[in-house]
């Protein structure tokens, strides 16, 4: 799936032009869950990347079924966009030749595995800011689709 | 039945939210809204576009679990997870809240605000957030 010079460029951490998002995931028998998420990258051009330290019914959910949904939400500047596709956890201690959808953990955990050394999160303010940042591996999803979430063009397919 | 403090009110009803909804089989959508009324102590109402009815009717039909969370910088700033049961009314996606989360990363992620009494979720919002709603 091919992504816009300008998703590229969104979907990096606030610090660094980029935005927070929210990740949607849901049970194996439909009850969604919806948490907002500040590490974020792009990962050879089709994984998005969000750094896992505190997801807990998150990892529950993508156990049991691997999908996911991500959108933008701040700061929005017309980026209105929905990504959605297969998900996992890739998590520290897998096989250094574990590979998940021709993605290999070892090079997404090498480059994102340790998020807070590599990209510490210093413009939050102290009351919104994690007492501690222990990661515990890659909430990873293979972009496969794109959509628009504007309310006058809802569910728009937008992919390339 | 949760009770949906002020705070989070405020922040719902000024910058709206991510809602989302699954399939029974488990394949989630989701809409993002950028206001909200809420009717009492916890039942909010989004109003939807058509496109976002579209895209959201049959799950909310078969399966009415609803999930949000406060839209915008709310995402960070305001770190709850809203769950109720959704229904549709017209254009309106009216949610009966009846579990709220903290978001907030660090040892109080997950955990269930709706299950303790209403005075202590006040004191943890006073005691965690210097902010009472969304900036003017």
């Amino acid at each position: 799936m091919k992504l816009s010079g300008e998703m590229k460029k969104a979907l990096k951490t606030v610090g660094a032009g980029g935005a927070v998002v929210y990740l949607t995931t849901s049970s194996k028998n439909g009850n969604p869950n919806v948490v907002g998420e500040r590490f974020v990258t792009l990962f050879k051009d089709e994984y998005i990347l969000i750094a896992e330290m505190f997801a807990q019914k998150t990892r529950v959910n993508l156990l049991e079924n691997p999908h996911g949904v991500i959108t933008m939400s701040h700061p929005l500047k017309g980026r209105t966009w929905t990504f959605s596709g297969s998900a996992t956890i890739l998590q520290e201690g897998l096989p250094d030749d574990y590979v998940w959808e021709g993605l290999r953990a070892k090079d997404a955990l090498d480059e994102w595995g340790d998020w807070a050394l590599k990209e510490p999160p210093s413009e939050v303010p102290p009351d919104i800011r994690p007492p501690s940042l222990v990661q515990r591996g890659v909430i990873t999803l293979r972009v496969e689709t794109i959509t628009d979430f504007a309310p006058e063009n809802a569910g728009a397919n937008i992919s390339l | 039945m949760a009770h949906v403090t002020p705070r989070m009110k405020n922040w719902l009803t000024g910058l709206g939210a991510h809602i989302a909804v699954a399939s029974k089989s488990g394949i989630p959508a989701v809409v993002v809204v950028d206001s909200a009324t809420a009717d009492d102590d916890n039942t909010i109402r989004f109003k939807l576009s058509e496109k976002q009815v579209a895209l959201i009717r049959s799950q909310v039909t078969e399966n009415p679990r609803v999930a949000f969370g406060p839209g915008g910088i709310g995402s960070i700033r305001a770190a709850y997870q809203f769950k109720g049961a959704g229904r549709l009314e017209d254009n309106i996606l009216v949610v009966a809240v009846d579990e709220i989360y903290s978001t907030k990363p660090g040892p109080e992620a997950g955990l269930r605000l709706d299950v303790l009494p209403y005075e202590q979720v006040i004191q943890f919002e006073t005691s965690r957030w210097l902010d009472n709603g969304p900036p003017k």
